[in-house]
């Protein structure tokens, strides 16, 4: 009796410290302070990881982690670090390509910047009989290469079109743009459905434009921004037929049937369209969900022609590209085959299929909303600028700054002829 | 009255005292180290808390100050640029309004490209907004909706120098946020360029970084310590306060810290009551838990003493009834303990004590009967003596002188047996008695026998039971001598603190089959022999103690010895003899 009592004093007592001894433990880890310290990437154990860099956002961005997803699911043991560097695309990649530490794989468009970084791909392309190359838009290859070397995959690419309101035009009885149609019919259009009244335009005019997107113009009016080896802006750029396919979004600003979206101050055109007040805006195949989301009833229409011209495209591409530095090459491309297979590209709903046999299958082309982008993908097989030559990313300066000034009242052909003069300095 | 009031507590306390000591020392045995190694556990833990505590909400708020000093002095460094990058004579292109010629744009251009590469992935905006409204940086800020930022309404018309905005959702863009979309909170510079020299003066320069990791910071810091965070500007304007209403008090735990970018002050409020919650709880713990074990220790205590005690009391309420006299009761032996063997040696002295009184009781109950008979048989001893005198006078007259002598003789024997009032006489006095009674024999048988007496006369003083020697003598004249014909012999010694007496004779003696029972109490006597030797033995043994007594030595035809062995005793003046009772 006695010795069971002081057995349990004793455990009393222990109690009692114990409880101490956790109030104290307990509140200290209350108060120490979370380490949030999450290690990025590496790869650890057995796993293999693949780090795979993207400029996309918000639902593209979402379509290529599922698809990362799929190919960690085919290849047990391996793990794909989508790393979503947005905006700060360029600058991240050019950090890891100077620290030689980049991503594995990669978003790609701008090979002349970055093609000494990049892994040529031809070998890859060559050997391997399942990627099925020939399946391929053949045109699409030609963004990739530089000296006549591949270094990139197309995963996804759009042409341009003229996306139009149904709704403006029945409301002013205006036939609705059918392809083969001209900048005449264009400005016409444009003007007929212009009411100030009601603040609705015919026509949305960047406030700054990327060269880029026009140069499917500037073909089409018979020019170009350089001379196809690459060496003349003079006569080119600044050229009577360049001028006057600028100069039209100029006059269209001018005579009020044109309204400047995207700059200060402004709206952005899909804004505008969005909320039913442009009857037509000229894109590639991006907004489309967005307008059929905001409940716009829209048609598409290949781009005007000038008379008795062809009209011509512009491609805008995303390639996939392998770092030179990458230390697991076959893994990537691996990777790489599996973001161009038939199964990955039914996936990717946010730009076009690059397979023609996903385009057949799935009948795309044949898509009233949808041909016209293929319309525009077989007029697409002019060169554009920024690959002809090195430097062209200077020379563009002077020209973005012209288009510019040109959309805000300046005359298209002084205001050329400028930006050439101060342009040509770069080519020599 | 107060003695009246404690008399029964007293009473009651030490009729419970056993209980209440027990209980009292169990509960200090438990709850003084129970006590102290809580009270210091507590003392020492909390001690190690609140400094802990102390020191990391130092540390905190230090960390707060250095990001949001960190974020301030980005901000200021950024507007410095573009301020040091307007005063190139080379920008003097930049005018206050929409720009409209190639070159224009150019310089445009130009200084956003420079923007642009500014920009880190913190920073929400960078923007130069020209007096006229026109505005240098991303195409995405809509100027005439500054004025939703409070502090910039409040700036004068003509600011200079820094304006610091605080932290305000970013909502001056060219989209309206979108219903239930959340803008992002940003943490704003305004600061004038008014220089006499360079491009935009009167323009402002806005920086705005995002400030939603600091205000998770805060959050953060504000939730671990429930401490109330306030930022405030050189002015003492509130920038930055926590949600949740505060009362500041003196007794708050104050951490305050000044941010050197912009002098503003950074100072976290924690009411005493939280700051020492760690430890309040801690000594809650403890107390609860020292409340816990004393009221278990006291339970047990409790339970233990009360059992002991019980027992206690069972074994006194026993003693008490066996005081009122009920020598039946028994007590429960419950276990083989202390208090268990206490129990048994009760019973067995309760027990011992009942038999004893039994046996008293008999004695008294046979010395009664003794008296009674003796009473019965007495005569009146006046009238006897009388008679006898007045026979003996008769003899004398008539000259019959052995008669007179034989009559002496026998009154001086029945005056030693009637004698009662004295059960101890002293030796000499049966000695005397023993000479009458051998003058009688004398008379009667004639002098045919001897008689041999060795006593010393210091040894007849010591008392010896009344009428012990008598029936020994008449045994041996009835029983072992035939017609008076014998020796008798008898001798005292001194043997220290005993005395021995031997009395020999040369008769029969006794058969020993009649020897063995000689002595035995209670044996069924054939005839009337060996009644005077029993008698003899019980009445020593009851005077002096059953280690003395008689013992006989005998062998037929061969005479007898009986030896008697009793203490020394001396006789008291009142003529009793202190001894066994």
């Amino acid at each position: 009796m006695k010795k069971k009592s002081s057995a349990l004093l004793l455990s009393a007592t222990m109690i009692v410290s114990l409880l101490t001894a956790c109030g104290g433990g307990g509140d200290k880890a209350d108060n120490s302070q979370p380490s949030a310290t999450s290690s990025s990437g590496g790869s650890s154990g057995g796993t293999k990881t693949v780090r795979f860099a993207t400029w996309d956002t918000g639902d593209a961005l979402k379509i290529q982690q599922d698809i990362a997803k799929k190919f960690e699911e085919s290849n047990p043991g391996t793990k794909v670090q989508v790393e979503a560097y947005a905006d700060g695309f360029d600058q991240k990649l050019a950090a890891g390509f100077g620290a030689t530490n980049p991503p594995d794989v990669m978003y790609m468009w701008d090979f002349p910047t970055y093609h000494q970084s990049l892994e040529p791909l031809d070998d890859y392309a060559s050997k391997d009989a399942s990627l099925n190359i020939d399946d391929f838009y053949s045109g699409l290859f030609n963004y990739g290469k530089i000296d006549g070397k591949l270094y990139g995959i197309p995963v996804g690419f759009t042409t341009r079109v003229v996306y139009y309101n149904k709704k403006l035009f029945d409301e002013a009885q205006v036939p609705y743009p059918q392809d083969g149609w001209t900048w005449d019919d264009f400005k016409d259009i444009a003007a007929k459905l212009t009411d100030k009244g009601k603040k609705q335009y015919g026509f949305g005019v960047r406030a700054s434009n990327d060269t880029y997107d026009l140069q499917g113009f500037v073909w089409s009016n018979g020019s170009s921004f350089i001379s196809e080896d690459g060496k003349t802006i003079e006569g080119y750029m600044n050229s009577p037929e360049t001028a006057e396919a600028i100069q039209i979004f100029g006059d269209l600003v001018k005579n009020g049937s044109g309204v400047l979206v995207g700059g200060k101050g402004q709206q952005s055109g899909e804004d505008i369209f969005k909320a039913g007040k442009l009857a037509m805006w000229e894109s590639g195949i991006w907004p489309l969900a967005g307008f059929k989301e905001a409940g716009i009833d829209i048609g598409t229409v290949e781009m005007p022609a000038f008379p008795g011209k062809p009209v011509k495209g512009i491609i805008a591409e995303s390639a996939l590209s392998i770092a030179k530095d990458s230390k697991q090459k076959d893994l990537a491309w691996e990777f790489v085959k599996f973001f161009v297979s038939n199964e990955a590209i039914k996936m990717r709903t946010a730009d076009l299929p690059v397979r023609v046999s996903v385009v057949n299958e799935l009948k795309v082309d044949q898509d009233p909303l949808y041909k016209p982008f293929y319309t525009m993908l077989e007029r697409s097989d002019n060169t554009p600028a920024f690959l002809l030559n090195a430097k062209w990313n200077e020379v563009n300066r002077h020209l973005s700054a012209a288009i510019e000034a040109v959309v805000h009242g300046a005359s298209a052909q002084e205001t050329l002829n400028e930006a050439v003069k101060d342009g040509v300095r770069y080519l020599k | 009255m107060l003695k009246l009031l404690l008399k029964p507590f007293s009473a009651r306390l030490s009729y419970q005292s056993i209980r209440t000591k027990l209980l009292v020392c169990f509960l200090i045995v438990t709850v003084i180290p129970l006590l102290s190694v809580g009270a210091l556990s507590y003392y020492q833990s909390a001690k190690a808390i609140d400094s802990q505590f102390g020191k990391y909400g130092e540390n905190a708020v230090a960390q707060l100050q250095q990001q949001t000093n960190a974020y301030l002095t980005r901000m200021s460094q950024t507007a410095a640029t573009i301020y040091s990058y307007l005063l190139d004579p080379a920008r003097s292109g930049l005018g206050d309004r929409s720009p409209g010629t190639y070159r224009e744009i150019l310089d445009k251009n130009n200084f956003e490209n420079f923007l642009k590469a500014l920009k880190t992935e913190r920073n929400a905006g960078i923007y130069i907004i020209a007096k006229s409204g026109y505005y240098y940086g991303e195409n995405n800020l809509d100027a005439a909706k500054l004025d939703r930022i409070p502090a910039w309404r409040a700036m004068p018309d003509d600011p200079t120098g820094d304006h610091w905005l605080g932290f305000y959702p970013q909502n001056h863009g060219i989209k309206d946020p979108e219903e239930g979309e959340r803008l992002p909170v940003v943490l704003g510079l305004a600061e004038s360029i008014n220089n006499p020299y360079g491009a935009l003066r009167g323009s402002v320069i806005l920086i705005e970084e995002n400030a939603e990791d600091l205000l998770r910071m805060f959050e953060l810091f504000e939730s671990d310590t429930q401490a109330h965070l306030t930022i405030a500007d050189s002015q003492g304007r509130v920038v930055y306060e926590t949600a949740s209403e505060y009362e500041a008090r003196d007794s708050d735990i104050v951490w305050h810290k000044d941010i050197e970018a912009n002098d503003w002050t950074i100072e976290a409020r924690l009411p005493a009551k939280s700051f020492y919650r760690s430890s309040g709880l801690i000594r809650s713990n403890t107390v609860i838990a020292a409340v816990a074990s004393t009221l278990l220790a006291f339970a047990l205590a409790y339970l233990f003493s009360s059992r002991f005690t019980a027992r206690i009391r069972r074994l006194k309420d026993s003693m008490q009834k066996v005081s009122f006299g009920m020598l039946q009761t028994r007590t429960k032996v419950e276990a083989k303990d202390e208090l268990g063997s206490l129990d048994v040696s009760f019973n067995n002295m309760v027990g011992g004590i009942e038999s004893l009184i039994r046996e008293v009781e008999t004695n008294e109950r046979q010395k009664k009967d003794a008296e009674l008979r003796a009473f019965h048989y007495q005569i009146n001893p006046h009238l006897l003596f009388n008679t006898l005198n007045s026979i003996q006078w008769k003899a004398r007259l008539q000259g019959a002188e052995d008669i007179r002598q034989m009559l002496y003789h026998l009154t001086m024997v029945l005056e030693g047996n009637l004698d009662i009032s004295q059960e101890l006489v002293p030796l000499g006095r049966e000695l005397r008695i023993i000479e009458h009674f051998l003058k009688i024999q004398e008379v009667r048988y004639g002098p045919v026998f001897r008689y041999e007496l060795e006593c010393d006369e210091a040894l007849k003083k010591y008392p010896i039971p009344r009428m012990t020697l008598q029936p020994l003598f008449e045994n041996i004249f009835f029983h072992g001598f035939e017609d008076g014909e014998g020796t008798i012999r008898l001798a005292v010694e001194d043997e220290g603190t005993l005395l021995r007496l031997e009395l020999t004779d040369n008769g029969a003696g006794i058969p020993p089959d009649k020897l063995q029972k000689l002595l035995l109490p209670g044996e069924k006597r054939k005839g009337r022999g060996g009644l005077g030797l029993r008698n003899a033995d019980q009445k020593i043994k009851l005077h002096f103690g059953v280690q003395y007594g008689l013992t006989v030595k005998s062998a037929p035809g061969e005479g007898t010895t009986i030896f008697i062995k009793w203490p020394k005793k001396e006789e008291n003046p009142h003529g009793h003899v202190d001894g066994n009772d």
